[in-house]
């Protein structure tokens, strides 16, 4: 969601990704824009702009955009600087379509967050994003010429919901849709918070800009809610104190909208679940490639549960993954190369669009070449290598279980009479950092990003396995089952997922800040889960003091190998400052909480034969 | 200690044959180099390069360095690249340039003998020690350099400082000026391998076994090929220490062949040993003309520096010339090309260009060439960090400095008044299983920078305390000696304490208009705004609180004060900064782990290491200060 980011900078013509075009002049010289209002059945009406190719000698496919950060730029005389989802297909020619979505920038109505879908609309008054969507298509299709009754829907992060949120009862001339990114469930796993737990850092800063309010139709929001610049994040969220403190009159100070119904829903109630959109990816006929990436900050989750959700109750239809090392839209930029200490050593990007996207829209839109694509194309990083698997998660995959033990010990055989347990004090005055560095924004690299700086912290435990004697490939889900108590009642559970490297491993020269990579303990997959939801996201629990009680947390997917001389490690924390929001360790709603409410908690997990904590790996079989 | 002989050594191996310019040109036509053994009184020989200028129009002075890291190139075809040096100004000036291979090392004769302890009272020809051996070398010089004005001196970095420090013992009458630059002075108390008795494991295990070309294997006969070192087995210097465990175990990598670590080990209080080990023996009735130089980040040799030149001001009083220059440098930074920052901080001028010009350069000149003027170099030559600026003293400390105290107060809070609670502690878990890192990264090596890094990374930490002053409303500028003066209570027999004296920058402060706020950090330039600049730390083993010979243990629980000094700072924490303190108890792996247990750490085993418990009191009756030597306007 924080595509605002990328969005406004695309804008503002400063994001390199965005910006980048052969060839400025070009959609003005082949294009001709319209900017125009189209109805709703309800009389509101969607500003939309149109780009259309000058060329007329065949008919065009529509390719569009539903977005709430702005068509702009607004004027018919006004063209932006790159058009469509890649250049590519730019330069193929397809009518391009921008829309504000309802109720945000020069659009009218009502913007609600992630726009609940009402199935089964009664009357003209119903209307959600599936039926906006099918009035503008029914708009473009009788008021554009020169268009061969076919239109695709993309977008990324939150056009990436605006796409998906198309596909129940779609207008049938809708023939492909790509979700890239696509918000998809905002209490269990995408931007907003993971499992329940609050993902302070990214909400408060998106929703300073996202959640501000307008009168109407406007071409620019203006300032954000409120100023703050820190070249700290840490600092700045410890020193702000508890959640409620963001409500003060330097802050939000109840104008953004959304930063009310945020810390309003702090469970899964009605307000979640019916912006929940998977439920209704039933019986869906259209053709769809979802694309998502494995260092994606913001809508990893939504990527793998949207195609997850239309494979399962549309098991039919034409669905395909794509999954790759990027970060959240990364691969909507020319080249993608290397991330982190990760060097995939060939653009990425470049077989993704030539091969997967573009010939993705030319098939499905205008009947051009074929698209035989798997249905997964993975990237598989470790080896850093694209696999294509006819299921996701692959059909050979074994789930093992890799036990905790004492002195460290992480491994896939169960000991018998094992006893014991490991313990740290975890204290809300003093969090576990998510990164090590200081930022004045979210540390981009943090999923690939080394953990020895938490290691050795007291409050983080590490178990690892022996040396790898053979490549082990992790190919889908990664779930941990601990079994935890704590002296108080309530807590957050964070695993990490880390490949180690040998002791030996070499550094490659010119690495900024001279970081060793021998011993390098690269995370690979982690999340937090918010400990009272651990039976139930409705209905939170307290923990019982001292009582050994079991967590289960679900990891989202990885395609990984752990190569032979590595050694696997799982880290385990409670918090995750100021990635996610401080625990008060005491059972409540926490927007509520004040400063005296957070305590600190000893915090036990388990290893003894009867409740020996685990993670679950889905081990392919090669 | 160890990084002069990387550099020198890779200065020699690398840089000979490939980078010429018109200065190499200009010396190769101008210089003739000699390869000569001296004899020293007891016949034994020193092998030594001479480089003299073929000009015969004047008399030229002799500038000499004895270094335990080679003269090489060996050959007198193969030279030094001094042309990519400072020096090269010696050489324009015609000064004729010796180094000396010292007795036992490389290509010299006898055995090495490390830090030899100064023999005051020497009575027969074979009672000899370095101050001998230079004496003798430069009566030879003086008597077979042919066309030499009889003027010598003695410059060194390092271990090569230390050599300088017993050159200017030798009292030789043609020994006119001695330079004495980040001298090894005391290895049990400040420099290298031991701070207050607490082991520098990293850099000791790097210099003698591990890296340093194998600096403590035997020399059984001279050789220009280095020894061979054992190399690390982990290029995570945290892991490899932490997993090592006990130095005991370290010692198995060593080996039986290295002497002098097993001298380390057997000397683990400052005994009678040590005692002679100290160069501050040597400083008693200088003749020569002395500049002291030192860095204030120099990660090695700090303490030297300081606390040779005030042994020797003490040893020497009303001596003419006896000076000191400290600036804001790493180890060598000196002597190096670029002094314009180290790490992160900036200084707004290239204070090593400054340095050369303006003291080494003249000191040597005006001494050995009665050329130039000297009235620019005050008795103390200070490079005020934080305010940036070089300012003159006529002693050090200065005499408008007053010592002030400081007292931690509840809340984390650092202020001038004294604390009023009743019954107000801090506390936390020392773990030697997870020790604070000295650095936020991870590294292979020691860092050059730790010394004035960023601390935010351990103001983090559970185990790290943090008090600091609101923000300061005038400029607070200290010079001298910080001293910690901790009340404390620990639930074990032993425990470390780490001072750590803190710039806290302004939130809004930023270096050469780096956007800060930028989405994407241009190359990880490190936030500046908030930074926590460490401006000086320095360790305190507990059980030496009272005397570094005899080490008396804690009784658990029990109210018990720490007080430490902190080496010499010069440093200026502007209006608008803050000061923070910050108290830990490991400094890892720089500092070897105390196993918290009263015993002698160097026959620790691995199952002797336990968690404490430490307290710092900060109420009306137990008042833990830190008391700063603040310089009044």
């Amino acid at each position: 969601m924080k595509i605002n980011l990328l969005a406004i900078a695309c804008l503002l013509n400063t994001y390199v990704l965005c910006q980048e075009s052969p060839d400025p002049g070009f959609v003005r010289e082949n294009y001709t824009k319209m900017d125009t209002n189209i109805p709703m059945r309800d009389g509101i009406k969607l500003y939309t702009v149109i780009y259309m190719p000058k060329n007329e000698s065949e008919k065009y496919p529509f390719l569009m955009e539903r977005t709430p950060y702005s068509s702009a730029p607004y004027g018919e005389n006004n063209y932006a600087g790159r058009i469509g989802p890649n250049t590519n297909l730019m330069k193929e020619e397809y009518i391009f379509v921008y829309q504000d979505v309802r109720g945000r920038y020069m659009s009218e109505g009502v913007n609600l967050e992630v726009t609940p879908f009402i199935p089964g609309k009664k009357n003209a008054k119903e209307v959600d994003e599936s039926s906006d969507t099918y009035d503008t298509v029914d708009w473009l299709l009788k008021n554009i010429k020169n268009n061969n009754g076919r239109v695709g829907l993309y977008g990324i992060s939150y056009p990436g919901f605006y796409a998906t949120a198309c596909l129940p009862d779609a207008h049938p001339a809708i023939k492909a849709v790509s979700p890239q990114a696509p918000v998809t469930d905002e209490f269990i796993g995408d931007d907003a918070n993971h499992n329940g737990a609050f993902f302070l850092l990214d909400n408060f800063d998106f929703m300073n800009y996202f959640g501000k309010e307008r009168s109407g139709p406007i071409k620019d929001y203006g300032s954000q809610v409120f100023a703050v610049k820190t070249p700290d994040v840490f600092n700045f969220f410890l020193n702000l104190g508890p959640l409620k403190n963001t409500q003060s009159p330097k802050y939000f100070n109840r104008r953004s909208y959304i930063w009310n119904e945020y810390l309003q829903h702090d469970t899964y109630d009605h307000y979640w679940k019916s912006r929940n959109i998977r439920p209704y990816l039933k019986n869906i006929q259209v053709p769809v490639m979802v694309i998502g990436g494995w260092f994606d900050a913001e809508d990893l989750f939504g990527a793998l549960h949207t195609y997850e959700a239309i494979e399962q109750q549309s098991p039919l239809n034409n669905n395909y993954l794509v999954m790759g090392p990027w970060t959240h839209g990364a691969w909507a930029g020319s080249v993608w190369d290397k991330f982190g200490t990760y060097n995939y050593t060939t653009n990425i990007n470049k077989y993704f669009q030539d091969s997967l996207e573009t010939k993705f829209f030319n098939y499905y839109l205008k009947d051009k070449g074929n698209f035989n694509a798997s249905e997964a194309t993975v990237f598989e990083t470790g080896t850093n290598e694209w696999r294509h698997f006819n299921k996701w998660p692959p059909a050979n995959i074994i789930y093992t279980e890799y036990y905790t033990g004492s002195n460290k010990n992480l491994s896939s055989e169960k000991k018998i009479n094992q006893s014991g347990f490991e313990e740290y004090v975890s204290d809300p005055g003093n969090p576990v950092p998510y990164t090590n560095g200081i930022y004045s924004h979210r540390n981009n690299e943090y999923m690939v990003e080394d953990q020895r700086f938490a290691e050795s912290r007291k409050d983080v435990l590490a178990y690892e396995t022996g040396t790898l004697n053979n490549d082990v490939t992790v190919a889908g889900k990664i779930t941990a089952d601990l079994f935890v108590s704590t002296t108080s009642t309530d807590a957050d559970f964070v695993v990490k997922v880390i490949d180690v490297l040998p002791d030996n491993e070499t550094s490659p020269g010119g690495a900024s800040r001279d970081v060793t990579m021998a011993g390098y303990q690269r995370l690979v997959r982690a999340e937090v889960m918010r400990g009272k939801f651990r039976n139930n996201y409705e209905n939170p629990e307290p923990f019982v003091p001292g009582k050994i009680s079991e967590v289960k947390i679900n990891l989202n997917d990885v395609c990984h190998t752990f190569k032979k001389g590595h050694k696997i490690m799982l880290q385990i924390q409670s918090s995750w400052f100021p990635l996610v929001d401080r625990n008060p360790q005491k059972f409540m709603r926490i927007p509520d909480a004040h400063e005296k409410d957070f305590q600190k908690a000893t915090i036990r997990i388990y290893h003894d034969t009867d409740h020996v904590s685990k993670i679950i790996l889905p081990v392919l079989q090669q | 200690m160890k990084k002069i002989s990387l550099f020198i050594i890779i200065v020699f191996i690398s840089f000979v044959s490939f980078s010429q310019n018109a200065d190499s040109a200009w010396l190769v036509n101008n210089y003739t180099k000699m390869e000569r053994y001296i004899t020293m009184r007891d016949g034994v020989r020193l092998f030594t390069s001479i480089y003299t200028p073929k000009d015969k129009t004047e008399k030229h002075p002799i500038l000499m360095t004895r270094t335990p890291y080679s003269c090489a190139p060996y050959g007198e075809s193969n030279w030094i690249d001094f042309w990519n040096s400072y020096e090269m100004a010696y050489f324009k000036e015609g000064y004729t340039i010796v180094i000396q291979d010292v007795r036992g090392r490389w290509m010299s004769e006898d055995e090495f003998v490390n830090v030899r302890p100064f023999n005051a009272a020497k009575k027969t020809k074979k009672d000899i020690d370095e101050a001998s051996d230079t004496y003798d070398t430069i009566d030879w010089l003086v008597k077979n350099i042919s066309n030499n004005n009889g003027n010598v001196g003695v410059f060194g970095i390092s271990y090569p400082g230390f050599y300088s420090t017993m050159a200017a013992a030798s009292n030789h009458p043609a020994l006119k000026a001695v330079s004495p630059q980040a001298p090894v002075t005391n290895w049990f108390i400040g420099d290298d391998f031991h701070h207050n008795g607490v082991f520098f494991q990293m850099d000791a295990f790097d210099f003698y076994a591990a890296l340093g070309f194998g600096f403590g294997q035997p020399h059984t006969k001279p050789t220009s090929v280095p020894a061979r070192s054992v190399g690390y087995p982990v290029h995570d210097n945290y892991k490899f220490f932490l997993e090592n465990g006990s130095l005991k175990n370290l010692t198995k990598y060593t080996g039986d062949t290295i002497a002098f670590w097993k001298d380390l080990m057997s000397h683990p209080n400052y005994d009678a040993w040590w005692k002679a080990r100290d160069a501050r023996n040597a400083t008693k009735n200088l003749q020569p003309a002395m500049l002291w130089v030192g860095g204030q980040f120099d990660a090695e040799d700090c303490w030297g520096a300081w606390n040779a030149y005030k042994a020797a001001e003490q040893n020497n009083p009303g001596k003419e010339f006896n000076k000191i220059v400290e600036g804001p440098w790493y180890h060598t930074q000196w002597s190096n090309h670029d002094g314009t920052h180290h790490g992160n901080i900036q200084f707004g001028s290239n204070t090593s260009e400054y340095y050369q010009q303006h003291f080494e350069i003249p000191f040597f000149n005006y001494f050995l060439k009665g050329k130039g003027d000297i009235s620019q170099i005050a008795e103390a030559n200070i490079f005020l960090t934080g305010a940036n600026e070089w300012k003159t003293f006529s002693q050090w400390p200065p005499s408008n400095k007053e010592d002030k105290t400081m007292y931690l107060q509840p809340g984390g809070k650092l202020d001038w008044l004294k604390p009023t609670a009743g019954n107000s502690f801090s506390e936390y878990t020392s773990d030697p299983g997870k020790p604070v890192p000295y650095e936020e990264f991870v590294h292979f090596n020691r860092t050059r920078t730790y010394m004035s890094d960023d601390q935010r990374f351990a103001a983090r930490r559970p185990d790290v305390l943090v008090f600091q002053t609101d923000t300061l409303t005038n400029d607070v500028t200290i010079t001298g000696n910080v001293t910690a003066d901790l009340v404390t209570s620990i639930s074990s027999t032993d425990a470390d304490f780490v001072m750590k004296v803190i710039d806290v920058f302004p939130d809004n402060l930023g270096y050469n208009n780096v956007n800060i706020y930028a989405e994407k950090d241009p190359q990880k330039i490190d936030p500046m705004g908030g930074y926590q600049m460490l401006v000086r730390a320095e360790i305190m083993r507990g059980k030496f609180r009272n005397s570094l010979e005899n080490p008396e243990p804690f009784t658990p629980d029990k109210i018990t004060e720490v007080k430490w000094e902190l080496p010499d700072v010069a440093h200026t924490f502007l209006k608008g900064h803050r000061i923070m303190i910050q108290i830990q108890s490991s400094w890892f792996p720089l500092a070897d782990r105390n196993p918290q247990k009263f015993m002698d750490i160097y026959k620790a085993d691995d199952s002797d290491f336990q968690k404490a418990n430490i307290r710092i009191y900060h109420d009306a009756s137990n008042q833990s200060k830190i008391i700063l030597p603040v310089l009044k306007n």
